[in-house]
Formats: C-alpha cells, structure tokens, sequence
C-alpha cells in the first residue's frame, strides 16, 4: 500500500513490525530523545510518585539521549542554577553521553549544529518545537514530560499515526527570507488548528529554492498550526548539511507515488503579501498594510523559529545606513554559539550593534519570556514563536509576530510598516 | 492514582473559547509554584476563574484546546476540575492529560449544546456527553485499549512502573 511520510516512518519504528496506516495507534521504537530543563526535577519527582524510590532507575540507551541546557543558561537566580546542579547529577548518575551543560543556545538549534538528527530517525523531545527536525527530513515531535519518562526507560512510546496534509510551496524564493511570512499566511488562511495532529509534508517548485533555515522557521512552526510532523523530503540541500556534521549512516524518508493525504493545501509564494499575527493569537493574521501605523515599543528576532543566520543577516543588510527609532529595544538573540558565531565572522554583529541593536545571548530567552518583559500598554513586533496574551510579561501588553524583514522594518520606523517603503530595491 | 473512567461525571460548566493556550492555564513562568498556579490559572480570559471555580466543576472549550507549549494541565486538577470536554484538543495537551490521567473527553458539538453554570454530563462507558437539564447530547471519543489502560494505571509514569516490575519479576 503507498504511504505517506509519516506512515513510512511509523512503519519503520513500529514494535508489532506490522506496516502503519493513518489512524492506527502504534507503539514505536525512539531514535533519540532530546531533553532540557525538564530532565531532572521534574523527572525525578515522576520517578517517586510512580513508585521508583531511587529515581529513574535507568535510561535505556545513554548513547541516544541528549540533555541540553537551554532555557536555563546562563542561570538567572540560585533557583535555576540549583536544577541545573541537580541535572548534572542525574545525567552522570545515568550515564548519559551527550550533555551540552556550559553552552548559551536554543536545544533545536543544537540538537541540528552538532548532527544529533539524521533524516528518516524518529526523535522525540519534551519541548513542543522538537517538530522543527522535520526540516532535516526527520521524524521529531514534541512530547510531554511523562512521555519522556518512558521513553527515557524503555525507548519506546506509543502513537496514533497522523493523517498527512500535503502543502504544495510555489512560486519564486524573493531574495530575503519570507518562511515566517508564509506559515503566518498558512494559519491565517486555513486555521491554527488546520494541521490537528497531523503530519505536514511540504513539497512544491519552491521548496528546493528554500535555505535549510527557512525550512527549520516551517517546519518549526508546524506545532503552531498543530501538527504532530511536519515533514520536507531530501535533497542535496539536506544531506550536505547533515553530511557535514554527522558521519551516521542514515535512511531518509520519501512518501509513495499514490500515498492518501487527508488534505492538499496551495500557497503560491508571488502573489503573499508580508503578513502578521496580530495579538493574541498564531492564527489572527492579516497582511502587514492592515496593521500600519501601529507604533512599537520593543522589537525582537529570535528563538527557535527566526533566530538563524538568514534571520539576523537579513536584519543587518537593512539596517546598514538606518538607526533604530529612538526609545524602540530592538532585541536580536542568536539561537546558538554557532549561529552566533557566523553572525560575527560575517560582520553583522557590528553592523547591528551601530545601528542601535541589542544582541542578546543566544538561548530562549527572548520567547520565553526570560529576557525582555513588557509593561501595560506596550507593543511588541517579534519573529519568535508565540503571541499569547501575558507572554512577555505584562497581559495589558500586545505582541505582534512576523518575519524578521517586517520586524527590522518596524525596529526602525517606530512603528510597523510595510518592508516594501522602508528598504528600496526588495 | 488510578483515573476510572467508567464512573459518569456530572458537574458545573465553565465555559471557554477556541484555542486557549498552555500559557493562559499554566503561566508557571510568571508563578512558579502550584499555590501561585492555582490562583492564576485561566485569569488571562475569566479573571473571576481561580476564586469562582469549585471542586467538581467541568471545564468545557472550544476547538484546539491547551494550543502552545507543551505543559500538562495538573494545575486544573488542583482546582478541583472533574472534567475537561472540548471540542478539539491540542495534540499535545492530550498527550499531556492522557499521561497523567487528567479526564479529558473529545465531543465534536460540545460547545453547541452546554452554556456557562449549566450541568454537564460525561458518560464515557456509554460514550456520550449530555446537557442535563435541555437533554441535549453529542457523542465522546472513546480511547483506545491502551490508553484507557494509562488511565487505569493513574498515568504513564505509573503505567511505566508497573511493566518495569513484571519485567524485574520475569528475571
């Protein structure tokens, strides 16, 4: 029988052997599991409830388990740095290999820099944007803490195999990133729900025009629309930035001619104006034109969905010879040590901080909200992943998500405008 | 603690819209603790919510329910929510109650036949969610074998626990 992605995948992984068809419920094998901040505490506390009085008792492969320390990093109160104490000691207590403990970045971005996702795996991490690996061609999902714990003994857990959504990208790659303005389009037009645990397949003549960071901000997203994959296909884009950072064999996934989608959705690139979410959710999108005039206090590029090289270059190139608006923060927070560091030896960071940036360490807190509170009243345009009322601080504030080309644009008018006025030649 | 889903719950609705976010039920980040948690949790769109709600009472939403961040929604069981019946259900938010054997029923059409403080009935042996006064119904979602027996269990963790011990009594 033709099968989709996500049905390949499941059929691969699961236990029984028997092939997986949308809908089945499936107990499946895990490839890798990435934990943060969740990993101790939390885990541990699980761990007594349920009857282990020693914790955990084991991992089931300490080779395939990741702890990163991303939101926590650096600590901000003695609190943090007490769980952070407490992981370091879980993770040599269980003998886990791969501990990224001293390192400022967001866990995706990691988990991507340093080759710990190969396409056709199926990864799973207890953070909602784990869904992002999807843009390397891997199976990833967010799962929830007790999940975590048992996949953390066994590397098992169970599935409903998703119904796919085909996505079909058309249309010519503008020369500045337009992922963000895209799925901002995609949940405005079809819901933030159009993707209900279902798995996204993108294909289309645009996709292999887009860079592996625009597909990272698409497939990252997909949890915003809600889907459980959200899945783009190989191609020499994909193994040449895999090859360079694993030298892990790996089986990637292609969907069969004749696979059943539950759905097929068109968006031609061309005709998309710049979009935005309007406050206070993912899917209150109109184009940038119907929210102009808005005046900003705070402006932010970041987190796991925009806070890549393309995100910040696209930044600097239009802020050369601009300033940003007097009494406007312009937050920019790199997504890891390596973004960061490409930034730097391409000389952004000196055009941005000239211009009137602030450059924040790379991690979550820009989304989160860790770095950068807002007061009643105040407004705030931010390629990062969410909107919701009382996320960045106070619930009187509004936030406005868009791609980071709209955000430099605001960052520097004090107030949202279309990119097309302010930036000549786009 | 095991969840028994064969006892039929009946409770006061509080009703709420479409795609209400783990933020706005678990803002942990703004109150740490579950004290906090449980004055604040759903203030963002019911500010009378935290002081108002009684043990018992049944939470009913819209479409895409617990949308966001993956956070369980422990906090509404500390309230004392018997019930969460929604007409979608964010798929990790499910993940979430499923594993920590939080009562949560999907009903396609809830939201169309309950109103705020009326009386809300979830019968999930016979698969169906009624109005109790108007008598209106619309059928549950019932989970698979498996998942009814996380429930059983009290959650996955408990559910994990127990495999663990057949396993050790196997060697």
């Amino acid at each position: 029988m033709a099968q989709t992605m996500a049905e390949k995948l499941l059929t691969r992984h699961n236990l029984s052997g028997n092939p997986a068809r949308a809908g089945d419920f499936v107990e499946a094998k895990i490839d890798g599991a990435m934990c943060h901040y969740h990993a101790a505490e939390p885990m541990h506390d699980m761990a007594l409830e349920a009857g282990f009085k020693d914790g955990l008792p084991r991992v089931w492969d300490p080779a395939r388990v990741y702890v990163l320390l991303d939101h926590h990093q650096p600590t901000l109160s003695q609190k943090l740095a007490d769980e952070n104490a407490l992981i370091r000691r879980e993770v040599a207590r269980l003998g886990i290999q791969c501990f990224h403990d001293s390192e400022p970045g967001i866990a995706h971005q990691m988990m991507l820099d340093y080759g710990l996702v190969r396409p056709g795996e199926l990864v799973v991490g207890n953070d909602s944007h784990t869904v992002g690996y999807g843009s390397v061609n891997a199976g990833a999902t967010g799962i929830t803490r007790a999940d975590m714990f048992y996949v953390l003994l066994y590397g098992e857990l169970w599935f409903q195999v998703p119904e796919s959504v085909r996505v079909v990208l058309e249309g010519r790659q503008p020369s500045y990133p337009i992922a963000k303005d895209m799925i901002l389009y995609l949940a405005g037009n079809h819901g933030d729900d159009f993707a209900q645990g279902m798995s996204i397949e993108y294909s289309g003549s645009l996709v292999p025009q887009l860079s592996i960071d625009s597909r990272m901000c698409l497939s990252t997203h997909g949890v915003e629309v809600g889907a459980k994959f959200a899945l783009f296909g190989s191609d020499e884009a994909t193994h040449r930035f895999v090859k360079a950072r694993t030298d892990q064999p790996y089986e990637p996934l292609a969907p069969d001619a004749g696979a059943h989608y539950a759905n097929e959705i068109r968006l031609n690139v061309d005709e998309m104006p710049f979009m935005v979410a309007k406050p206070h959710q993912f899917g209150n999108v109109t184009p940038v034109d119907e929210a102009r005039g808005t005046r900003i206090n705070q402006a932010q590029i970041g987190s796991c969905a925009n806070g890549r090289f393309e995100d910040i270059e696209i930044a600097a190139r239009m802020l050369e010879g601009k300033k940003v608006a007097k009494g406007v923060r312009f937050l920019i927070s790199p997504a890891s040590q390596h973004v960061y560091l490409q930034c730097l030896k391409a000389g952004l960071i000196e055009k941005l901080i000239e211009a009137g940036a602030q450059v924040i360490t790379p991690g979550c807190g820009v989304c989160q909200p860790r770095v950068g509170f807002l007061s009643d009243g105040e407004v705030c345009i931010t390629a990062t992943t969410r909107n919701f009322k009382g996320r960045k601080g106070s619930p009187k504030a509004e936030i406005y998500l868009a791609g980071p080309l709209t955000v430099t644009a605001a960052a520097v008018a004090g107030e949202i405008v279309n990119p097309k006025e302010m930036f000549r030649g786009l | 603690m095991g969840f028994d889903l064969n006892r039929v719950i009946r409770g006061r609705v509080w009703k709420f819209g479409d795609s209400i976010e783990t933020d706005a039920i678990n803002p942990y980040y703004r109150y740490p603790t579950m004290d906090e948690l449980k004055q604040h949790t759903m203030e963002v769109y019911r500010p009378e919510f935290p002081a108002q709600v009684r043990p018992g009472d049944i939470l009913v939403a819209g479409r895409n329910f617990g949308c966001g961040s993956s956070r369980p929604g422990l906090v509404l069981r500390e309230v004392g929510i018997a019930a969460i019946v929604a007409e979608s259900v964010a798929r990790l938010f499910l993940r979430n109650s499923i594993s920590r054997a939080i009562p949560i029923f999907v009903a396609p059409g809830v939201a169309g036949i309950v109103e705020d403080g009326e009386t809300l009935e979830v019968d999930y042996p016979e698969a169906v969610i009624r109005n109790v006064a108007s008598g209106a119904s619309v059928p549950l979602r019932k989970f698979p074998p498996m998942i009814e027996q996380i429930f059983e269990c009290g959650g996955l963790p408990e559910f994990a626990r127990e495999r663990y011990l057949r396993e050790q009594a196997l060697k």
